[in-house]
């Protein structure tokens, strides 16, 4: 272990060197599709990359299979980006930390490494929303290019956003109105919070995404062009007949080719996420009753410590703080990792706006309410980010005759998105962070092997099947679950040796971390045996025994 | 191949001998289509090729009424075959209120799929014989019927050595022992008879022995009592040397847990594959709905037991289902029970067992269809009485005084590699779960009829009343009453309150509408105004057995016409 953080100074000090930066901003798609292609024909022996399937917007989901030869019996880690279409950095991420591994892979115990896993990177799973942040009005979406009809009444995406200001980002309208919900948030008039009607407060203003009512339903901007989010359709906590989600879980193209692709994966133990879900901050906390229902909402115990052990790795390694609690959305895919794929899934938003003190040079004062857009255009100031606000102005709206009408507000994106210049470190410290993870993957050791000579002819063989990895052979969750296979001990014998007790071949339940199995057998005649034990999560291990 | 020459060979004959019964022979039965023309035995059962020939020879025989498509294709690349019956002179299928059947989702409940098609098959031959009933059916309905919704395995039971049981599933290979290889080891068809039947063997410490007023049977030994005989399970043997005996047979995953209704996955729900709809076939038919909003009632069948069942599937969902919905599920299932007699209306989760992601669910609480699942053949066909107390006993004497024992393999010796002297006999796959041929064509007839009885049920509607008033100022006010004449509503309140499909428009044409509204309440004029595209007035529903009221306000016109578009109710139009 020790080793590893050895290296990990040394291969920050190496990336920083190495990587050529000359990319500027966040990757849309064809960027993404020349990096992923520069990245298998730069190192043909260690990456493969192909199209798992197309979006209905056409554009391709990339994965990349990283390791060397027959990379699907070894154990593997998947690296999702992009399961929401609005987290660019997500993708930056998945891409970034396939490069930087790449970089570093004439290092000794990054090709070690590589000899003994694979790593599956997808590193977007929502192209077609993603392209958004391109597009002539920058929007933040979630959705595929399905088309859906949002608000159920018949039409199709025919109430979009409208770039009111000509600014060309979507941004945000406020009307002075006394049935308004919102008003100035007073610790930074530019932004707006909900009045508080329990402590006599009074709203002034009607907040809503910058658009117009194009259908005149009432409702602004409620079915646009987004269709399907790729992180509100897995099976998990699935809620139908809200806007995003799809009429029935798991009905996109792209999120029926990735769990189809990962079904078949058994040797798959840990799944990370890099999109809005945070458990590696913080990791999930056991919840016995959570449990004891027939549809699990908590995860076991065993599984919980396992998490609590990656987050202690997680935080070590990226040094990362203050990370806001998230709240997993339904149909989430990080949960379905663990919940329905039964894998140990890690998700991390990789960044969040940094707490700052205020600064009593520019007479900063504390924040009296919670407000992530003032906390935002706090820190902005700090680092001199200036361009990610947008003054309220007043324009004329066809919707409010005669009432006072304002666009402004926080640039889309900004709040989940750090400046590009950022993006580097971030994705050099993930880096680190997975191969830590892979450091911790599960291993099979067959250890204190014992023979003894019961009588003439006949010995008893005893061994220990050790996991001398951290993580389990497989999860708790996946106990029941044939999709995950069982560790699969079998002892080849001659024609003159028979099995008197103990079993020739046997399969062996989950084996937790540092924990073993003992298994025993009398065997009758000579010679040598030879004893396998493996599975896809574990690599194999084999031994021979003289009788 | 060979079987099949001589299947086809005997069809030749049959057909050659059916031409010499003419007609004027014949004195029809009532209730039966006097003179079919497509000739088809409803005491047997048929596999994918003879269901293909027939779907194809009704629809060659009945162009105006029969359509053959495929919704998709199975696992092992076969169509999955869906029939569309409706008059086609009379409107345009895709936009009547239809009932979609399907048959055979478990492999080895194949009679479902001879229900099916028998559905099919009378539907269209009494409406060629001029059944006035069953025309104005179809003038009125459409039927999408789908007599296997698993074709692969449905060939597997019928072909293969098989239980009763076997398959249940589908044929993608499931690696049931967890150990890395799939199907290594599925039933054996020891003695090579084409059956699977049971093992039993002598045993000194064995709990069974035979009984002694029928030497086919084995009974538990009571307390005080000596065994004869061990019971080991079903024809087979080890065949991985794992130390368990049929533990990895063909598939082994269940396709009435696929469904995208609160699905849950395997170590939750038994037999779930990987998603909602990850089963090619079911795939096959969720895109079919979907694309026939159409559809407002469904019918699943299974066997067996004698049931009309509904949902909730699992506890977790008894408030989707709500009182509205139940009130029309009710009539509908007391209605079966009549027509059915043995079998009872139930609810899945608290009279069957709980299942998430079955079929049933999915169309109700995803769709808003109401939708029964039969379980098909009850023992109390047997001797038309409830069963006894002892109706595996029934199963003996009913095979041997009206089936002359044909349904069973009696007992006989076996080396077996692994027990040594053994017995195999038992019952074939083809009893117990199965009708006998003699009662098939019977009980298909009565879940024929229920089905009829439920699509009768969607809605029908049509424009009543058109009141035209001058109102002054050059306003017209026009009101009209839009009727449901029948038991369903054109949306089920689990449709409503999840705005699943789209309002019903009621749209008005001569003149120019100046507003629109809802009529809530005519006397006391209580009404909606719809402010947005006032000529269109969207309705969220029309309850069954009641009607809706719309008004407008129009400049200009004396001849105004009303047209309904509904996607489960169907069109509807009139003009004053």
């Amino acid at each position: 272990m020790k080793k590893l953080y050895l290296f990990n100074f040394f291969f920050l000090f190496l990336l920083g060197n190495v990587l050529a930066q000359n990319q500027q901003d966040y990757s849309n798609n064809s960027t993404l599709a020349q990096r992923v292609k520069a990245l298998a024909a730069k190192y043909p022996q260690l990456v493969k990359s192909k199209s798992l399937t197309q979006t209905i917007g056409g554009r391709d989901i990339l994965m990349l299979t990283i390791g060397t030869g027959k990379t699907e019996q070894k154990p593997a880690v998947v690296v999702v980006g992009g399961v929401e279409g609005k987290h660019l950095l997500g993708v930056e991420m998945a891409i970034g930390f396939a490069e930087k591994l790449m970089a570093s892979s004439t290092v000794d115990s990054i090709k070690t490494l590589l000899d003994k896993q694979t790593f599956y990177v997808f590193p977007n799973m929502s192209p077609d929303a993603t392209e958004q942040y391109f597009a002539k009005a920058k929007n933040e979406r979630s959705g595929n290019a399905t088309k859906t009809d949002d608000d159920r009444d018949g039409n199709i995406n025919e109430d979009d956003s409208d770039d009111l200001d000509g600014n060309g980002k979507i941004t945000w309208m406020r009307i002075a109105d006394p049935t308004g919900k919102y008003k100035l948030n007073t610790d930074d008039p530019r932004s707006l919070l909900m009045a508080d009607a329990t402590k006599g407060e009074i709203g002034k203003y009607i907040l809503l995404p910058e658009g117009i009512d194009n259908d005149k339903d009432g409702e602004f901007n409620e079915d646009g062009d987004g269709g399907v989010a790729f992180n509100k359709n897995s099976s998990y906590n699935f809620k139908p007949f809200v806007a995003g989600a799809g009429e029935y879980a798991v009905s996109e193209k792209e999120n029926r080719a990735l769990f189809d692709w990962l079904f078949d994966a058994f040797n798959v133990y840990a799944v990370v996420t890099f999109g809005p879900t945070n458990n590696l901050s913080t990791p999930v906390t056991f919840n016995a009753p959570g449990v004891a229902k027939r549809i699990i909402t908590s995860w076991f115990e065993a599984d919980a410590k396992a998490n609590a052990l990656v987050s202690e790795r997680y935080n070590k390694i990226t040094k990362t703080k203050d990370a806001p609690k998230t709240q997993s959305e339904s149909g989430d895919f990080s949960q379905w990792g663990y919940f329905h794929y039964g894998r140990l899934s890690f998700s991390t938003p990789g960044w969040w706006v940094p707490k700052v003190a205020p600064d009593s040079a520019r007479k900063e004062k504390k924040f009296n309410n919670e407000d992530a857009v003032a906390s935002y255009l706090r820190w902005a100031t700090g680092q001199g980010i200036t361009n990610t606000f947008t003054p309220w102005k007043a324009v004329a709206h066809p919707d409010f005759p005669g009432q006072t009408v304002e666009v402004g507000g926080l640039d889309p994106f900004v709040l989940i998105n750090p400046p590009y210049k950022m993006v580097d470190g971030i994705v050099a410290k993930h880096t680190d962070f997975i191969i830590g993870l892979a450091g911790m993957a599960p291993q099979l050791d067959l250890i204190n092997v014992k023979t003894e000579k019961v009588a003439d002819g006949l010995t008893r063989v005893t061994l220990k099947v050790m996991n001398t990895g951290d993580l389990p052979t497989y999860t708790k969750i996946g106990d029941r679950s044939y999709f995950l296979k069982k560790i699969v001990v079998n002892v080849k014998s001659n024609a003159n040796q028979t099995f008197v007790s103990g079993r020739k071949t046997q399969t062996l339940e989950s084996i937790q971390g540092k924990e073993f199995k003992e298994l025993t057998w009398l065997i009758k005649g000579t010679g040598k045996v030879t004893i396998e034990a493996g599975s896809p999560t574990t690599g194999s291990k084999s031994i021979e025994v003289s009788l | 191949m060979r079987k099949n020459i001589i299947l086809l060979a005997a069809m030749i004959l049959c057909a050659g001998i059916l031409k010499a019964q003419k007609p004027e022979n014949i004195l029809a039965a009532v209730g039966t289509p006097p003179n079919p023309k497509v000739q088809v035995s409803w005491n047997r059962y048929n596999d994918y090729a003879a269901i293909t020939d027939i779907c194809k020879r009704l629809a060659a025989a009945h162009p105006n009424l029969v359509k053959i498509e495929s919704m998709g294709k199975s696992f092992q690349g076969k169509d999955l075959w869906v029939v569309t019956i409706t008059d086609t002179k009379v409107g345009n299928a895709d936009k009547k209120p239809a009932m979609y059947i399907d048959g055979n989702i478990h492999s080895n409940e194949i009679q479902g799929s001879e229900f099916a098609l028998y559905t099919a098959w009378y539907l269209a031959e009494m409406y060629a014989s001029g059944n006035k009933s069953i025309m104005s059916l179809l003038a009125d309905k459409t039927f999408y019927i789908a007599p296997t919704i698993n074709p692969d395995a449905r060939d597997n039971f019928i072909h293969q050595a098989n239980t009763a049981h076997s398959p249940r599933t589908g044929l993608i290979p499931i690696d049931n022992d967890r150990d890395g290889t799939t199907n290594e080891d599925g039933f054996d068809d020891l003695d090579g008879d084409g059956h699977i039947v049971m093992m039993r063997r002598k045993s000194a410490t064995g709990r069974f022995k035979v009984d002694p007023t029928d030497n086919r049977r084995m009974i538990l030994v009571g307390a005080e009592e000596k065994g004869e005989y061990e019971l080991l399970g079903s024809e087979g043997n080890d065949n991985d040397g794992d130390g368990f005996v049929n533990e990895d047979g063909e598939g082994a995953y269940d396709p009435n847990r696929d469904w995208g209704w609160n699905w849950q996955p395997n170590y939750i729900q038994g037999g779930a594959y990987k998603y909602p709809f990850s089963l090619p076939e079911n795939r096959a038919i969720v895109d079919f709905v979907m694309k026939h909003p159409n559809i407002a009632a469904a019918q699943s069948y299974h066997n067996n037991g004698g049931m009309i069942l509904r949902g909730p599937g699992a506890i977790e969902d008894v408030d989707t289902y709500n009182a509205l919905d139940i009130r029309v599920y009710d009539a509908l299932g007391k209605k079966g029970e009549e027509m059915l007699p043995g079998y009872k209306y139930l609810v899945v989760y608290k009279d069957l067992y709980s299942v998430f992601g079955g079929e049933l669910d999915w169309f109700y609480g995803g769709r808003g269809i109401y939708t029964f699942s039969n379980e098909l053949w009850t023992g109390y066909s047997m001797y038309n009485k409830t069963d006894g107390e002892d109706s595996q006993n029934q199963l003996y004497t009913f095979d041997k005084d009206l089936l002359m024992k044909d349904a069973f393999v009696d007992w006989h010796a076996y080396k077996h590699p692994l027990y040594g002297d053994i017995e195999i006999g038992g019952f074939k796959k083809t009893y117990t779960r199965l009708h006998p041929g003699f009662l098939l064509e019977s009980d298909a007839h009565r879940n024929m009829a229920f089905s009829v009885y439920h699509a009768y049920n969607t809605p029908k509607l049509s424009v009543g009343e058109i009141e035209v008033k001058d109102i002054g100022g050059g306003l017209t006010q026009v009101t009209t009453i839009v009727n449901n004449e029948r038991m369903i509503p054109t949306h089920s309140s689990q449709d409503v309150k999840n705005n699943i499909e789209i309002p019903d428009i009621i749209s008005l044409s001569g003149g120019t509408v100046v507003a629109g509204m809802i009529v809530t309440n005519r006397d006391m004029n209580f009404t909606v105004e719809q402010k947005l595209d006032p000529t269109n007035i969207k309705v969220q529903n029309i309850p069954g057995n009641s009607f809706v009221t719309v008004r407008w306000l129009v400049k200009g016109g004396s001849k105004f016409t009303v047209n309904v578009n509904s996607k489960k109710g169907g069109l509807a139009s009139k003009s004053n």
